[in-house]
């Protein structure tokens, strides 16, 4: 299943700028993606494995590495650790 | 009429770049070698156009419209997108619009239906072998991304087929040029799944080998094991672009190693002419 506005989310923060806003307000940046409220809590809490059911791998290790999660970091993450 | 020039097959992955200090030494010297010697096949090839057969990582393409196979047709092309990338001399590199759109109208002709650009982002799949291969002096580029990042893909027969519509069309070009076929991408890797890290060293040797066989046999054991050897190694695609070109000839394996400091099967191939 792909979660377009998501996905749409993570490819966008691909552009520096946007990443660097995000880093500064978050809650700015996501005000523009219509996220349904369970993405916008796995956003929050970091939820990887929610987040993967929903959209590419490579965006999902994409916006971890913007969000500056390290590999062995997210990939603990991912397995649900 | 144009003639092939070779076809080369690297892997990439942006820890390559990224994490290259993490890199043990003698892995290091290995890749390095293997990027240099494939840089110097390429050279002595010496193709005028370069079609460089790489997928897309997001950098041109969204869910919006996700294309099969894209060719750029255009004057130029971009330099890698990436912000960690920077270093990468080129910013732009020139095409080559009369041999693309000649590919593009064989392929229409031949019952394919690729999509075109007039101007690609070529990300760090395309650049980072061309950087590692250390060409001074880069051919006309002409980007043909496959699909093997967001399913559906293209299957991995029709890539095959590609490769051989790909040879034709350098073959029917009304014009002297020698076109040489450069595949990114693979060996096994995982990205972005719960397996990332994982490289199946029995799977690569394996599929390396059978490069050297029947077609069939080939397409039916990637067929049957892709799907259990992590995301990245769908790539291969790519490596069958190039051996469909190379008329499946086989290639010679200039190094292969699985590297997990940058979490790829590092696979380094020239198809004998």
């Amino acid at each position: 299943m792909r979660d377009y506005w998501l996905s749409k989310l993570f490819f966008d923060l691909q552009q520096p700028a946007l990443a660097a806003e995000f880093k500064g307000n978050r809650d700015a940046v996501l005000a523009r993606y219509p996220l349904s409220p369970e993405v916008r809590k796995a956003i929050a809490d970091n939820d990887a494995p929610f987040l993967a059911r929903r959209t590419n791998a490579y965006l999902l290790r994409y916006y971890f590495f913007t969000i500056g999660l390290k590999d062995a970091e997210f990939i603990r993450n991912l397995r649900g650790g | 009429m144009a003639s092939f020039a070779g076809a080369f097959a690297a892997s990439h992955g942006p820890l390559l770049v990224r994490e290259w200090d993490a890199v043990p030494a003698d892995q290091k010297t290995r890749l390095e070698k293997a990027f240099r010697e494939l840089g110097k096949r390429m050279k002595a090839a010496k193709p005028d156009v370069l079609v460089v057969v790489s997928p897309d990582h997001w950098s041109n393409f969204f869910l919006d419209n996700y294309p099969a196979v894209c060719i750029g047709v255009g004057e130029a092309n971009e330099g890698p997108p990436e912000p960690w990338m920077k270093a990468f001399p080129h910013r732009e590199f020139p095409g080559h619009p009369r041999f693309a759109t000649h590919l593009v109208n064989e392929a229409l002709k031949g019952g394919f239906e690729p999509s075109v650009s007039h101007r690609l982002k070529l990300d760090h799949g395309s650049c980072i072998p061309l950087w590692r291969m250390e060409l001074e002096k880069m051919p006309a580029l002409v980007p043909m991304l496959v699909n093997s990042i967001e399913p559906p893909m293209p299957s991995l027969a029709r890539c095959l087929e590609w490769g051989k519509l790909l040879r034709k069309a350098i073959e029917r070009f009304p014009g002297k040029l020698r076109v040489g076929i450069l595949a990114t991408g693979g060996l096994s890797h995982s990205i972005g799944e719960k397996t990332m890290g994982a490289i199946h060293e029995d799977f690569d040797r394996k599929t390396i080998s059978l490069f050297s066989g029947a077609e069939r046999s080939l397409v039916r054991y990637l067929d049957k094991e892709l799907p259990k050897r992590g995301n990245g190694s769908e790539e291969v695609r790519n490596w069958l672009v190039a051996h469909g070109a190379a008329r499946g000839k086989g290639f010679e394996l200039v190094d292969y190693l699985p590297v997990p400091a940058v979490i790829v099967g590092c696979g380094f191939a020239a198809w004998r002419p």
